[in-house]
């Protein structure tokens, strides 16, 4: 194959993985600790997306964009998790996955409410280009990369050093145990289902100036984010980015062999993991229930 | 013994003499719509219901019936019947060996596997399979299909006795089932997959089972569809639809007999209606979806179900109300 386009390929790859990442990260987080599958973060995605298309074509800024679109995608979340999921934390897993989906639709239909059905185009902020073993690569697609790589960190650093993040990470284990040592986990779960609002948000803003923003798309990724979840392991960070990054690169060089391939070849390969390991590449046997 | 017959049978009979009376209020089309659209619903409400498996991706097996009907009728044969037939059949040969893969799956994992079916079977459909289902065009055949004797399913009126007897033997069937040693070991993997090993039952065996006669169901109505309209394109497998089965048995109630039915009817009369009215009616779906759950996921049927028992000497008639868990 052509070492320019196995390379543009590659970083292709990679950028559509950190997308996939941030979108990931918010649904593992929502199962590992409160046991419920939010669709619903594909909501804040199309949110974070719209917001950073409007905000950038008023304002001519797209970081302070992308900024407003993650934190009012927050905020929205913040309001379902208030409304919706705070009464049916109890409830059965599915039970909440049917809930989300309406939450999903809902929101999609008010999308196309306020800002119709006509795709809208983002700008992309960095229009420069590095070469990297002589093949032009955007600079704003590594920049995706790296911001993606800083929220794993980020929330690595969290999750291991703060006692905010320890409480979630013995909540994912067991959360009675947890709520007997005098935690409020009702307040863990806002927190932890606002974190996830909020990088949904941001993967759309960053995803916004790579494709049309439209109402759909959401829906659109919902396939590709779930088979990530699902590859690297329900509730597992670490298998999140693996899976994230693996699918990201199966999408984008299959398409370079056979164009079909992009859409299909993922989802062969989520069948192959499940029915060697149906929880999983990470995913631990503590979370089977 | 007739008279006993006749008790069991008459909760479905009365069920579908209303759906025939609708047939005299509503447009041809829309009463076809809802008793297809109820067989394919039947199937995943039998999955939720019984076994507890939820799945978003009912298209891919629509699209099995749907495909294998369409290929015999635009290439070999030209008798309705035997599409439907050959629906049915393929749909029954692809549960039986996609099942064993996909029931050892826990029920969150089911769904999304079974979404990727979806995904997978409409990319083969469009594009990997273009040469033969001719891709985004589609298969035409509605002239291909020759008149039958009794009930000539060309015609849309009589297309609508047929499914409506289908229908009622369907909901026999799925009746009957219930009444079985085989139904109550379905809700008993539901409620508690250990016991049901105590008592020496393979919980593997009664999903798979259950695997098939649903999604078998949902073939079939796959290869109605496909006879009805005498045309199929990738769109029946769309995983953007995938949403529909599941949000119209929650609508109906879940694990109800009449669930199905009742979904069918409300979510076709408010999509036709509200689209009508407005654009996104999606908004009122997700909606009433998130309200639905939120007043305790009985859905339509199972919060007038009750209410209807009480004055009516119907007691004995109507079904058990769907198990909540």
């Amino acid at each position: 194959m052509d070492r320019q386009l196995l390379i543009s390929g590659i970083i292709f790859g990679l950028s559509m993985g950190s997308i996939y990442f941030l979108l990931a990260i918010g649904l593992s987080l929502c199962f590992g600790l409160m046991r419920i599958i939010s669709l619903d973060q594909l909501l804040y995605y199309s949110v974070g997306a719209y917001l950073t298309y409007t905000v950038q074509v008023a304002t001519g800024n797209i970081w302070m964009a992308v900024l407003v679109g993650a934190l009012v995608a927050g905020a929205v979340s913040l309001v379902v998790e208030r409304f919706v999921f705070f009464r049916i934390y109890a409830r059965d897993i599915t039970f909440t996955m049917i809930t989300s989906f309406g939450v999903l639709i809902g929101g999609v239909g008010t999308i196309k409410y306020i800002w119709g059905l006509i795709p809208r185009p983002a700008e992309v902020p960095v229009q420069a280009q590095v070469s990297i073993l002589g093949t032009p690569v955007p600079v704003y697609r590594l920049i995706v990369v790296a911001l993606a790589v800083l929220v794993y960190l980020g929330i690595t650093l969290f999750l291991n050093r703060t006692i905010t993040g320890k409480a979630i990470r013995a909540g994912i284990e067991d959360v009675d145990h947890v709520e007997g040592l005098g935690i409020n986990v009702y307040r863990l779960f806002t927190i932890t289902f606002v974190v996830a609002g909020v990088f949904s948000g941001l993967a759309g803003g960053l995803h916004a100036p790579l494709i049309m923003v439209d109402p759909q798309m959401g829906l659109n990724v919902l396939a590709f984010v779930f088979m990530v979840v699902i590859i690297g392991g329900l509730g597992s960070i670490k298998g999140t980015l693996v899976s994230a990054f693996l699918v990201g690169q199966v999408t984008s060089l299959g398409s370079l062999i056979y164009a079909p391939l992009a859409q299909m070849a993922p989802f062969a390969i989520m069948l192959g993991i499940l029915l060697i390991r149906p929880t999983g590449l990470y995913g631990s046997k503590l979370l089977k229930r | 013994m007739l008279k006993s017959a006749l008790r069991w049978w008459s909760g479905i009979l009365i069920a579908f003499l209303v759906v025939a009376g609708l047939r005299l209020l509503m447009p041809l089309p829309f009463a076809n719509e809802i008793l297809i659209f109820s067989i394919y619903v039947m199937g995943h409400n039998f999955l939720l219901g019984r076994v507890g498996f939820i799945s978003f991706g009912q298209p891919a097996y629509l699209g099995v019936g749907a495909y294998a009907a369409a290929f015999y009728l635009f290439y070999f044969g030209h008798n309705p019947y035997v599409g439907i037939l050959l629906g049915l059949l393929a749909g029954l040969l692809v549960t039986l060996l996609i099942g064993p893969l996909f029931v050892r799956l826990r029920s969150d994992y089911f769904a999304l596997v079974n979404l990727a079916l979806a995904v997978i079977m409409y990319y083969l459909m469009e594009k990997v399979l273009a040469g033969i289902t001719h891709g985004d065009n589609g298969l035409w055949f509605l002239a291909r299909m020759t008149s039958t004797p009794v009930l000539d399913l060309t015609k849309p009126s009589q297309f609508f006795v047929f499914t409506l007897l289908l229908a009622v033997l369907l909901w026999g069937f799925y009746k009957y089932l219930d009444e079985t040693v085989y139904g109550a070991c379905c809700l008993a993997t539901k409620v508690n997959e250990d016991k049901v090993q105590f008592l020496g039952y393979s919980n593997f065996r009664i999903r798979w089972l259950a695997f098939v006669i649903a999604n078998t169901t949902t073939a079939l109505a796959g290869s109605l569809y496909a006879v009805y309209f005498g045309f199929v394109s990738p769109e029946i497998t769309s995983f953007h639809r995938a949403a529909d089965p599941v949000v119209v048995t929650i609508l109906g109630g879940v694990g109800t007999l009449y669930g199905p039915l009742v979904g069918a009817i409300a979510y076709t009369g408010m999509k036709d209606v509200l689209s009508r009215v407005i654009v996104n009616w999606e908004f009122f779906v997700g909606f009433l979806l998130v309200l639905i759950m939120l007043a305790g996921e009985k859905g339509i049927w199972g919060t007038l179900e009750p209410l209807l028992r009480r004055p009516l000497p119907l007691r004995r008639l109507l079904p058990a109300a769907g198990d909540r868990r």
